[in-house]
């Protein structure tokens, strides 16, 4: 509270303030506020709306007989007027303005003491389109007043501060749910890509499908190119298929609130992931990558679903909004094996491929995702631009 | 139950009101309800028909709708409502004077302009208000309150430079008194305590006006406090207190004081049923915090619900405030590093110098308060604890801001 006191004379008995004060205890002194719930499906609206009783004395008048106090009995004759005040100024549109019938009146508490609740149905000309708001309560008498707005708007939800100044608040058309599936399908792709643990992960997998081992040895200096394409290509649909399972288990389980990890927990989880894709590389240990890929990717599935919360999912279309993600990030996974495998199969022979991209390929990845989980476990930077 | 006494003196419906206002403020009330009795009371209106700051409401609001044209008409309501809000610190008053003057015809006298000035430094606008300063003093040079006003936003937002000027000014208006004062808090924000003191003292010496003694006393205190003389600042909240007169930033001031001596009971004394406003609320929690009394948690649960409804309308006012409830009470320590530095953005006063200090240091930074090391460089300020909490910060490294 910022005040001065200068040429201050105004003299105040303290015994009155204090009365004054015991009537109020316990009730907040704030600016004046109403709290406007709107839900609108299709062209049927209904409306919540919580006004103070002080402002509808101020503005209107309630204390009939004049002794400081407003009664339910007080606020009970007065409902016809304020029904009509109130509703004098808000105007609702949906390809038309929508007529409303009051309902009900009630009353609730709220910090800063007792509001009348007025409920309203309304029916607009439209089931569908733009849908506007129009406030002007208490303006005229109160510059600082505010409506807080919630709207539901086909299940999509909004929220406003109504002010002299908002004018008419227009509100689009809850994106449908083929807009939303499409929007996650591209957050999905989007993410897998600046995922870089992801992709590390999946290409330390996909690195030793275009070869072979030697006669069976663990070691990995005994590996040489694979015959045919179709060799290479089982070997990588096991494990984009073993991946994304994993994953779009967890991510569904995490999405869902069904399971929820600590995210550092996770995060270093899959630096670890990489870690050990990279160094079965230079000595096997698992054969079956099927298997580490499905297994790494639960944990990877956590991982998604952080970015996934950051976004939020609409209530409107949970389901179809988590597969679209889901599906973006196989498109996005895809895509990088579509890019990574022609090339691996082409180059599998060469010493090139064998010595520069899955030995040192592997040490590389092996070194920066071990840096990555001293980072994550350890709440470090030692990446300058991380 | 907290205000049991009530019970023995009001009658019992009103006993049962103020346990049901209570619990809705600290439990939430659960839903819409439909009540059974006509005669239940819902609410009681804060300006009672017998006193006379409610004959003069109603008076003046019926020469507004006789005369809505007429200037002084205008102003005496819109100044009525201001000086309502203030002494309740009740925010209302201050959007219906916001819309009388709104809805006032015609251009504005240097009166309005100094009336909607006060209304808009009150919602923390001071560069519009000092537009209005500026405009009502164009219009009427000898304002004396206008120049007063002038000075009271340059020292919030740590222009002094500015505030010498506008002390100067009421000289020259012929208000020595407020001049007395605007040079002493002047001085005294500019490191040079003993003569911001004496100046103050000055002032005192001319002042008449209870209001303006009350001022002037609560100000020395605070120049005192700085100067580590608590016993002296006592005295002078003290002499305050005596003149009776109601005041929430005394109110306040004097809460801070006995927090910082540790001495939270007569806080609790004080503070007891002033509830409603919310920096007063803000130091009885933290005075039954500091008893480790069994009430703290229920008056840091009003609080949560009184941030949340202004955060809801958009209100930053009270960040200062807000950062303090954070740091000392929630212990949420990234946020009030948050809310103090965006409010030393707007308000620069050693309180809000201090909140951010004390985020800072709490959350081991540096880089965050570099601003008020700024400050205290430039101005020269060193009242306690400043200086102590400014030598502390100096132990933490430089970070990038």
């Amino acid at each position: 509270m910022s005040r001065g006191f200068w040429g201050q004379g105004v003299v105040r008995a303290m015994a009155m303030a204090w009365l004054m004060l015991m009537a109020a205890a316990a009730q907040a002194h704030k600016s004046s506020d109403s709290y406007l719930a709107v839900r609108a499906q299709g062209d049927q609206v209904s409306v919540q709306w919580d006004i103070a009783l002080r402002d509808i004395q101020f503005a209107i008048g309630l204390d009939a007989n004049g002794d400081d106090q407003i009664t339910w009995g007080e606020l009970q004759q007065k409902q016809a007027e304020l029904q009509a005040w109130a509703g004098s100024r808000l105007a609702v549109q949906r390809g038309g303005t929508c007529s409303f019938r009051q309902q009900g009146l009630q009353v609730d508490e709220h910090t800063d003491g007792s509001y009348a609740v007025l409920t309203l149905a309304g029916q607009c000309p439209q089931r569908s389109g733009p849908f506007s708001i129009q406030y002007s309560l208490l303006f005229d008498v109160d510059a600082q007043h505010r409506g807080l707005l919630k709207l539901d708007l086909d299940g999509a939800t909004h929220s406003a501060v109504l002010g002299p100044q908002s004018g008419v608040l227009k509100f689009s058309e809850a994106a449908t749910a083929g807009d939303q599936f499409v929007q996650y399908l591209r957050e999905g792709v989007w993410h897998i890509w600046i995922g870089f643990d992801h992709i590390l992960f999946l290409i330390c997998l996909l690195l030793p499908a275009v070869l072979t081992r030697r006669g069976g040895g663990l070691s990995s200096t005994g590996m040489r190119g694979v015959g045919g394409f179709r060799e290479a290509s089982v070997g990588v649909l096991w494990v984009v298929t073993a991946f994304t399972l994993a994953h779009s288990i967890t991510l569904s389980l995490a999405a869902l609130e069904i399971i929820s990890l600590p995210s550092r927990l996770v995060e270093s989880a899959i630096a670890a992931s990489v870690v050990f894709a990279a160094a079965n590389n230079l000595r096997p240990v698992v054969q079956q990558r099927w298997l580490m890929a499905f297994c790494f990717g639960l944990i990877h599935g956590f991982g998604f679903a952080s970015v996934l919360a950051e976004l939020g999912l609409p209530a409107n279309a949970l389901v179809l909004s988590l597969v679209g993600f889901n599906l973006g990030v196989e498109l996005g996974q895809m895509a990088i094996v579509a890019v990574f495998l022609p090339l691996a199969f082409v180059l599998r022979h060469t010493p090139f491929y064998q010595r520069g991209v899955f030995r040192l390929g592997s040490w590389a990845a092996m070194l920066v995702a071990l840096a990555w989980f001293v980072e994550r476990a350890f709440n470090l930077s030692i990446f300058w631009w991380t | 139950m907290p205000k049991s006494f009530v019970c023995s003196k009001g009658g019992f419906t009103r006993c049962l009101v103020g346990f049901f206002l209570c619990c809705s403020v600290t439990m939430g009330w659960p839903a819409p309800r439909t009540p059974v009795d006509a005669n239940e009371v819902l609410e009681r209106l804060p300006v009672k028909a017998g006193d006379p700051d409610a004959s003069r409401l109603k008076q003046y609001q019926q020469a507004v709708n006789r005369a809505p044209k007429d200037a002084q008409t205008v102003t005496a309501l819109a100044r009525l409502y201001f000086d309502l809000a203030m002494t309740h610190g009740d925010p209302r008053y201050v959007g219906y004077a916001d819309a009388l003057i709104n809805g006032y015809p015609g251009q504005l006298s240097a009166e309005l302009l100094f009336v909607r000035s006060l209304l808009r430094q009150y919602r923390h606008a001071f560069e519009d208000a000092k537009i209005d300063l500026r405009a009502a003093l164009a219009a009427q040079p000898d304002f004396a309150e206008a120049y007063g006003w002038l000075a009271a936003i340059a020292l919030v937002q740590a222009d002094y430079a500015g505030a010498n000027q506008a002390c100067t000014a009421l000289g020259a208006a012929g208000a020595p008194t407020l001049q007395a004062g605007c040079l002493g808090l002047t001085l005294a924000y500019t490191g040079q305590l003993a003569q911001g003191y004496q100046a103050l003292e000055k002032g005192l010496a001319r002042a008449d006006d209870p209001g303006n003694r009350l001022w002037l006393l609560t100000r020395l205190a605070e120049v005192a406090a700085w100067q580590g003389r608590t016993a002296l600042a006592e005295s002078h909240y003290k002499s305050a207190l005596r003149l009776g007169l109601t005041d929430a930033y005394l109110r306040a001031a004097w809460s801070d004081f006995l927090l910082d001596q540790q001495r939270p009971k007569e806080v609790v004394a004080l503070l007891d049923g002033k509830e409603a406003s919310d920096p007063l609320l803000l130091r009885l929690a933290l005075a039954h915090q500091q008893t480790g009394s069994p009430k703290a948690p229920a008056l840091v649960k009003m609080l949560d619900e009184r941030f949340a409804a202004t955060r809801l309308r958009g209100d930053t006012t009270h960040r200062a405030e807000e950062a303090r409830y954070a740091l000392q009470l929630r212990r949420d320590t990234g946020s009030a590093l948050a809310l103090a530095q965006a409010n030393y953005e707007v308000q620069r006063e050693p309180r809000d110098a201090r909140i951010l200090l004390e985020a800072a240091l709490a959350a081991g930074q540096r880089a965050p308060a570099q601003k008020v090391e700024a400050w205290a460089k430039s101005s020269g300020f060193q009242g306690a604890p400043l200086g102590q909490l400014l030598t502390q910060l100096a132990t933490l490294p430089k970070g990038n801001p």
